[in-house]
């Protein structure tokens, strides 16, 4: 790749740094401001005052604030985020063991969003006004008006009435709940040892889950889509090569599919942040047990190291999720690839 | 002939405001969301007289009429303590309305000043507050507004604290994108020229350029507020019981699925009728000010 993109991507990877950094200050900002100390709540209610003094000590409370952020960053650094309050276990360790579950919900919804929203927007910039364009306007008008929770509820609903034997909570069928494979995520482990009924199982609980957090961005990646294609369409490029006689459906595939998937992908960075926030009330309500649903009871039970780990890695998924997004866009784009970067 | 002078429109009075309003008015959708959201207005102000039982928006108990389903006494039905459904969804719009207004007084002044400030200014002011800008654009705003409800006593007013805390960067952005653009447009060099004061060329010559991405901005954000409120309350982070807030409503309504159906779907029709309106009102406004945001 030309040395443009290189810089272009070295420029917004550091910008990426910039962002963990402010997260950093203003996570560790609230967590100095909250009421309550966080040493009495490690050592619970019944613990003496001498008791509770000690683990300030330990916990270096009385430091001074920017030794303490210092330390705190130190250990961000190096994926240490001290002892949860609550179960007194590495913070880290908690969140290692669940990330699989909410990464793997993530990744399919991702893949979802593309695979459904992509598709049909092409389709709906093809036959414009037809039935393709009328399922865009109703799932964007969902995306906007409902949120992922009652999403969730109504498909929750739906199969409790229609699909009788759908599973509605967890991850897996009880029968596979003792299954343990190398990399925590069932449909990899269940490929790599060749167990199809749990990738069956896993993929059955995943599906529902999955379309609640995608449905929002399927409607913005349709309409994306649909748009950079009618625009594209209008390119010289494209309409020598009509008028050259290309058929139609390999302009549309081979050369305005490439050049209309950019709109989409920038959008997906940025829906990024949101499809975490989502995934919080997601797992809650599919009792999914994954990361989000780990924040959400650090949250609850005011775990502060726990809360700062889990907002500290969710940025970082958005982060890594960006820059990967521009370096995809990198791949497609040769303009961009070849440019200075911008 | 006379009366054919009177209706036809000479071009003198056919002003861009003029064309807007007409543009608006022969919209049937943007008048439709204008109404739905008058709607909502009316409720939330006067749940009081509208609701049928307005004593059940507190914390008012019946046990001899709770989970009752739709009927004539109850239309929306009653919840777990025996509250009528269909008045605390009026009363919901009071909470989510006060949120809207909450979080938008706070995020929208901010945000707007700011990117007029880095449009019309440039340079290191440009560059620090559009860094900072992207920066807290990158942040999972459920998230922080999790963290920050959590480290907070929940009520309504943290809740729009916390919203509000990351929502003035779209604004910010915006406007710094239109502001940018107006500032290098000669009258605001000539205004510059004529010894404008900074205060005067930013308030008076770039910010009535700003009105409409912003007014169109704002009222598609209600709609997202709305949704954000109720996310947070059903994550029981928002506002506590017993406001009626259409999110905790949903919540409270979901242990009792799928038999009592009607404490989930009436607050939930709620959530949708009042985004529905902010966001056909905003469409519409979008297309009669012909802007983009």
């Amino acid at each position: 790749m030309a040395s443009g993109f290189v810089e272009f991507l070295i420029r917004r990877a550091l910008g990426f740094i910039a962002v963990l950094l402010v997260l950093s200050m203003m996570i560790f900002a609230l967590a100095r401001v909250v009421p309550g100390d966080p040493a009495r709540m490690a050592m619970g209610p019944a613990a003496s005052a001498e008791q509770v003094q000690a683990m300030r000590e330990q916990m270096g409370l009385d430091d001074p604030i920017v030794e303490q952020y210092v330390r705190f960053l130190r250990g961000a650094v190096q994926g240490d985020f001290g002892i949860s309050l609550i179960s007194g276990r590495p913070v880290t360790d908690e969140i290692l063991r669940l990330l699989p579950a909410t990464l793997e919900l993530v990744i399919v919804t991702l893949l979802l969003m593309i695979v459904l929203g992509v598709p049909l927007g092409v389709l709906a910039a093809r036959y414009r006004n037809g039935w393709a364009d009328t399922l865009l306007r109703i799932v964007s008008m969902i995306g906007v008006t409902m949120p992922a929770f009652l999403v969730a509820i109504l498909l929750q609903l739906f199969a409790a009435y229609y699909l009788s034997d759908w599973p509605l909570l967890g991850r897996i069928h009880q029968d596979f709940r003792s299954f343990e494979g190398p990399t925590g995520f069932y449909i990899v482990d269940g490929l790599l040892m060749g167990r199809l009924d749990i990738v069956g199982s896993a993929l059955q609980h995943l599906a529902f889950p999955a379309l609640a957090l995608a449905l929002a961005g399927i409607g913005q990646i349709m309409r994306l889509t649909r748009s950079a294609m009618i625009e594209n369409l209008r390119r010289d490029h494209v309409q020598t090569l009509r008028s050259f006689g290309v058929p139609d459906r390999i302009v549309t595939f081979r050369y305005l599919f490439k050049l209309s998937s950019i709109a989409p992908l920038t959008i997906m960075g940025l829906e990024f942040a949101s499809l975490i926030g989502n995934a919080f009330v997601v797992e809650m309500v599919f009792s999914w047990g994954g990361f989000a649903s780990h924040g959400l009871e650090s949250i609850m039970q005011n775990d502060l190291n726990a809360i700062m780990a889990v907002v500290m890695v969710s940025g970082l998924f958005f982060v890594v999720a960006n820059l990967v997004i521009d370096i995809l866009i990198g791949v497609i784009d040769p303009r961009i690839r070849l440019k200075e970067g911008h | 002939m006379a009366s054919l002078g009177e209706t036809a429109i000479s071009p003198e009075i056919l002003t861009a405001r003029r064309m807007a309003w007409l543009r608006f008015r022969s919209n049937p959708v943007a008048l439709l969301g204008a109404f739905m959201v008058l709607s909502v207005v009316f409720c939330a102000l006067f749940a009081p007289f509208i609701a049928p039982y307005p004593e059940d928006a507190g914390n008012m108990i019946d046990f001899a009429t709770r989970h009752s389903a739709p009927s004539a006494e109850h239309w929306a039905g009653t919840d777990k303590v025996g509250r009528d459904i269909l008045s605390r969804v009026i009363f919901g719009f009071q909470v989510s309305l006060l949120l809207v207004v909450g979080v938008l007084g706070l995020a929208v002044p901010v945000g707007a000043a700011l990117g007029l400030a880095a449009g019309y200014f440039g340079g290191w002011t440009e560059f620090l507050i559009t860094g900072f800008t992207n920066v807290m654009l990158a942040i999972p705003p459920l998230v922080m507004a999790l963290a920050v409800g959590s480290v907070l006593s929940q009520t309504l007013v943290n809740a729009m604290f916390a919203i509000a805390l990351l929502w003035w960067t779209w604004h910010a952005r915006l406007v710094y994108r239109v502001a940018k653009s107006v500032a290098a447009e000669d009258f605001v060099e000539a205004a510059r020229l004529a010894g404008a004061s900074h205060m005067h060329i930013l308030l008076r010559e770039i910010l009535p350029n700003c009105v409409a991405v912003i007014s169109v901005k704002t009222t598609l954000d209600a709609a997202f507020v709305i949704l954000f409120g109720a996310t947070l309350s059903f994550l029981g982070l928002g506002v506590r019981p017993p406001t009626p807030d259409l999110g905790s409503m949903v919540a409270d309504g979901r242990q009792f699925l799928p038999e009592m159906w009607w404490g989930v779907l009436f607050p939930a029709l709620g959530i949708f009728y009042a985004t529905l309106a902010f966001n056909l009102l905003g469409d519409g406004l979008r297309d009669m000010f012909d802007v983009e945001v």
